[in-house]
């Protein structure tokens, strides 16, 4: 494999590859590590792959199961795929206050949604995988793809929703002890 | 199909407009230009989900991070060619993978690549990237304005750059430098157009005047402003970016 082709790989997915790891793992060194070693793979196993094309799919697909192996947690997955309907539409911020909000903030939000909604909702959101793409990454059919990102976005509004409360309870808070110093 | 099915189906309708022409979701989409209640809560699901993506295309890579994998790979790539080398059994096999190489390599090559590693990009990203389309709310308005039919691609553009990154818009690397992309439709045809910033670019310096050339049937023309380099890439070829300018 030609290091040009390696470097052309890196550029165009370890920014991505990054954002989805972090939503998975939750904290930055170990989706660094993550992302580091979906590279290493490619770089090892990569030459089978006869499309370039084919590139992307087959990291993010690489990092989900590397990710997954070293989570081991496949009854916790299967209990959760057991849950009844999905909440309908719980309240979540108005858009203009999520996007006033911090974006570690919400990222953080993403990261309390369970872990197997997690992964097809960050793929989601990073917009470069239709629900199709969405399906063959994390190896599950169509309809489990809709279903999770479904219930994925209640949990998110939800988790959100929490978030923009504690941060506004915060700014309550400070701004009231502020005003009774007036004279 | 009843409100609460076309609501499950069109959940996974990306706000970028990218599945526009996935037949999945025409009928639910139909419904929803016909039921006001459908489509008050479709525009506020989609404009929710872009102001999501907003906020993950803000979290950055931590520093260092790119040149760690580059390095790591490159110590990967020799020590599997030395494994390679020990069993000469595959030999055989590692001829036909040199070959494929070769073509790979054949296959990228073009004149523009030595003069212009922008455009080139550029022009892979549209011949061999599946994944498009500009995101956000300043994306749309740019969308929008490069799909009037009587507006002329090839000068200035109205182009909020920072805007453009903050909203989502659709982000491409180059050895560190960003790339935004946005993709318009005219009469049929899809174009892609990506900007960057002058001061990212300071070897490149086209000329105020789009350059039109053609390569493996793709259409490209690339120009600049004072602020900004612009490459816009159609598979229909050059005479497809002609009728734009």
């Amino acid at each position: 494999m030609s290091s040009d082709i390696f470097s052309q790989l890196v550029d165009a997915h370890y920014t991505p590859l990054y954002r989805f790891a972090l939503s998975l793992t939750k904290n930055s060194s170990d989706a660094g590590d993550l992302t580091q070693q979906t590279f290493f793979i490619w770089a090892k196993q990569g030459h089978a792959l006869r499309e370039t094309a084919k590139a992307k799919s087959w990291l993010f697909t690489t990092l989900y199961r590397e990710f997954l192996r070293g989570r081991r947690r496949a009854e916790r997955v299967t209990a959760l795929e057991d849950l009844g309907p999905a909440e309908a539409d719980p309240p979540a911020p108005a858009v203009d206050v999520l996007t006033g909000m911090d974006a570690n903030l919400v990222v953080e939000a993403l990261q309390e949604v369970d872990e197997v909604y997690r992964g097809p909702l960050t793929l989601f959101y990073l917009q470069d995988f239709s629900y199709k793409e969405i399906a063959e990454t994390i190896e599950v059919p169509i309809g489990t793809v809709m279903s999770r990102l479904s219930r994925g976005k209640a949990q998110l509004r939800s988790a959100l929703a929490r978030k923009e409360d504690g941060a506004r309870n915060k700014v309550v808070s400070f701004q009231t002890h502020t005003a009774r110093k007036l004279p | 199909m009843n409100n609460t099915e076309a609501k499950f189906i069109l959940q996974g309708y990306r706000p970028s407009g990218a599945d526009a022409a996935d037949a999945t979701f025409a009928a639910a989409l139909d419904q929803a230009r016909r039921d006001p209640g459908l489509q008050d809560w479709f525009s506020r699901e989609q404009a929710f989900d872009a102001a999501m993506s907003a906020k993950l295309a803000e979290i950055a890579v931590p520093a260092g991070l790119r040149e760690a994998i580059l390095a790591g790979g490159r110590v990967t790539v020799s020590e599997h060619r030395t494994r390679w080398w020990q069993h000469p059994a595959l030999m055989a096999a590692a001829a036909c993978l040199a070959v494929a190489a070769v073509a790979t390599l054949a296959l990228f090559s073009h004149p523009a690549e030595a003069a212009d590693d922008f455009s080139t990009l550029a022009l892979r990203d549209t011949l061999y990237n599946k994944a498009h389309g500009g995101h956000g709310v300043e994306a749309g308005a740019l969308q929008a304005f490069l799909m009037s039919p009587k507006m002329r691609v090839g000068e200035s553009l109205p182009v909020d750059y920072a805007a453009l990154r903050r909203s989502g818009c659709r982000t491409l690397n180059l050895d560190g430098r960003e790339v935004l992309e946005i993709c318009f439709r005219r009469d049929g045809t899809w174009f892609h157009c990506y900007i960057a910033q002058r001061t990212d670019f300071p070897e490149i310096r086209p000329g105020s005047s789009p350059a039109l050339s053609e390569v493996k049937g793709a259409g490209v023309a690339a120009w600049s402003d004072s602020a900004h380099l612009y490459v816009v890439v159609t598979k229909s070829g050059e005479s497809a970016i002609g009728k734009l300018l």
